[in-house]
């Protein structure tokens, strides 16, 4: 899988963490579906339903044709790939390697891609076989597994999609981020704010006469995530390439980063928290926004603040 | 074959650690590289590598600059000692990584020298006590066979066995004159041993780029003992005072002439000895702030 120096060198260094996550995947889907299936009625019953036919992701009770365990997956990848290697030094090692900056990066991506193209693979083959097998095995009972290409291809390939767009945002995150319990928090709650964000999406849309069936919307959502994924991925490319590590430790790592991260975390946060609210809420959110995240991005020390400016005016 | 630094700067969080620093160095040079706590000697180990993205200037070795070809810099050796990726590894693993980067790295050399260390290839790297660090870094940067290898303090806290043992590696690697070290080190002595050359970095800037052999034939250091208390004008103008004990001065004269010699001879010293000249006391009368006769008031 690996044909040169470079991809072995990043595989093996890598090669525990892919291990880790594909084993925790393989374990989170066997436990998911065993626990699905544990509860099947007594009578006939199809695992599947008729939204199969569907161009739209299937999920159902007692069976998901994309087990979220490899979004999962791809989000922790790409999150603890980049900060392992910047928290454990191994930058230091790679930027003295005589590898270009852009070809580490790029084959950091290949390897991960790769890697994670395994697992999704295995984690499928686990997920659709189980089930295949548990249903076969009580056929007699009445129990049916029937499949259908559109829900299948679409899960697939919309849930791979967004496992990429996963991935871009935890590595891009974790490539700009130089403090892992911070990073932790930040793209946590990034990723709990796209639930919202999306639903907003959709609204807007609505309001601006785009009115759009579940199908399409899924599909735009991972044609969204793969133009997210190519953006950010070239977007770190080219910050890996200035990357200083005299700011290891430091919140963000490109110091002039600082302005345009706090405005768009002012307006991120602002437009998500006042969406369909009255005048009052924008006014609130942004001040709420603009405080946490100058002390945020800043840390300004307040108590020494407070403590000089006391023993001035004492 | 030479490694030339050209006008290498860095600054960080606004102040400049390291200002417009030139060098050339060749395979067959041990040069030793000093300065006080915090000058930029580590910062110009890690700007040289690119691990810190230098403000102006570059790193060249046989004219490629190595930014533009990073190949080059396999031709480099540096671990950082205070932060490299080893923690976690043991001995045995760590070849897997720098065999992969060095091409010439000796695998069964580096087996060979862990045995004759008792270093054992089993233990995790974090678990190995300061010395034992020192000798693998050693071992590593020797094993890699890339022709210049910098050592970052090097001897920084250990005993005497050990220090020798890195020492005698160093002296036994560069007799083929295929290898070259810069190494940066507090222990002066054990520099002296060993360098023909070093660079004295201060304020920021590479200050003297020392010859030792050119420094000892011109410089002196002298104990000496006037009749009277009066510190004589020639070595107010011309020397460093090293140390005072009563009336007995020791002094570096840097720059030491037939004019100077008989000028001090002609003040009639009771004591007049030469005593042999260590990179200590040329540390010292470089880096002194000011000719330490203002202390004897």
């Amino acid at each position: 899988m690996m044909h040169n120096q470079l991809d072995r060198l990043i595989w093996r260094r890598h090669r525990r963490l892919f291990l880790a996550t594909g084993g925790l995947a393989l374990l989170g889907c066997f436990m998911n579906t065993m626990l699905s299936l544990h509860s099947l009625p007594n009578g006939p019953v199809q695992l599947v339903d008729g939204n199969i036919q569907k161009w739209d992701v299937y999920s159902s009770t007692y069976f998901s044709a994309f087990p979220y365990w490899i979004v999962a997956a791809y989000w922790m990848v790409g999150l603890l790939m980049m900060n392992q290697d910047l928290k454990d030094n191994f930058n230091q090692f790679l930027f003295t390697s005589g590898f270009s900056r852009q070809r580490v990066y790029w084959s950091k991506i290949k390897v991960a891609m790769l890697g994670l193209l395994v697992i999704a693979a295995l984690t499928l083959a686990l997920d659709y076989g189980l089930t295949y097998g548990i249903a076969l095995t009580m056929k007699s009972a009445g129990v049916g597994f029937h499949l259908a290409w559109p829900g299948v291809l679409t899960s697939v390939i919309v849930g791979l999609l967004s496992s990429i767009g996963m991935f871009s945002l935890t590595w891009f995150a974790a490539l700009i981020v130089g403090q892992t319990g911070a990073l932790v928090v930040t793209i946590v709650g990034f990723t709990f704010s796209l639930v919202g964000s999306s639903t907003i999406s959709v609204n807007i849309l609505r309001e601006s006469g785009v009115t759009l069936n579940a199908e399409q919307q899924t599909w735009l959502m991972g044609a969204g995530w793969l133009v997210a994924a190519i953006i950010l991925f070239v977007w770190g490319a080219a910050l890996y390439n200035k990357l200083s590590l005299e700011h290891n430790g430091e919140y963000l790592l490109f110091p002039k980063l600082k302005v345009p991260v706090y405005i768009v975390f002012v307006v991120y946060v602002t437009s998500l928290s006042v969406w369909g609210t009255d005048g009052w809420s924008l006014v609130f959110w942004f001040l709420a926004s603009a405080i946490f995240g100058y002390c945020w991005l800043w840390r300004p020390r307040l108590g020494e603040m407070f403590h000089q400016w006391r023993s001035r005016r004492g | 074959m030479t490694l030339q630094v050209t006008q290498l700067s860095k600054q960080i969080s606004g102040r400049s650690i390291i200002d417009d620093i030139s060098f050339q160095w060749a395979p067959g040079e041990i040069i030793g590289l000093v300065g006080r706590n915090g000058v930029g000697k580590t910062t110009l180990f890690r700007t040289m590598m690119n691990q810190y993205v230098a403000d102006a200037g570059k790193v060249t070795v046989d004219d490629h600059d190595i930014v533009t070809t990073p190949e080059e810099q396999r031709r480099i050796f540096f671990l950082d000692v205070q932060y490299n990726f080893l923690d976690n590894y043991r001995l045995w693993e760590i070849p897997d990584f720098y065999g992969t980067v060095y091409p010439q790295f000796d695998h069964q050399r580096y087996l060979a020298l862990l045995t004759q260390f008792k270093l054992d290839k089993n233990s995790q790297y974090r678990r190995l006590s300061k010395g034992m660090r020192a000798l693998t870094n050693m071992i590593l940067a020797l094993t890699s066979n890339a022709t210049y290898i910098i050592l970052d303090e090097p001897f920084d806290g250990l005993d005497v066995i050990v220090r020798e043992n890195i020492a005698t590696m160093i002296i036994d690697e560069i007799a083929d004159q295929e290898k070259g070290f810069l190494i940066s080190s507090h222990d002066l002595n054990e520099l002296d041993g060993l360098s023909d050359r070093v660079l004295l970095l201060k304020d920021s800037h590479l200050v003297h780029d020392y010859n030792l052999e050119d420094i000892r034939a011109k410089a002196k250091k002298l104990q000496l003992v006037f009749k009277d208390k009066q510190i004589p004008a020639v070595l107010k103008d011309h020397s460093q005072l090293i140390r005072v004990s009563g009336r007995v001065l020791v002094v570096v004269i840097t720059d030491y002439t037939p004019e100077i010699d008989q000028q001090l001879k002609a003040l009639q010293p009771v004591l007049f000895e030469e005593l042999p000249l260590t990179l200590e006391d040329l540390f010292r009368a470089n880096l002194a702030h000011d000719t330490g006769y203002q202390l004897m008031k």
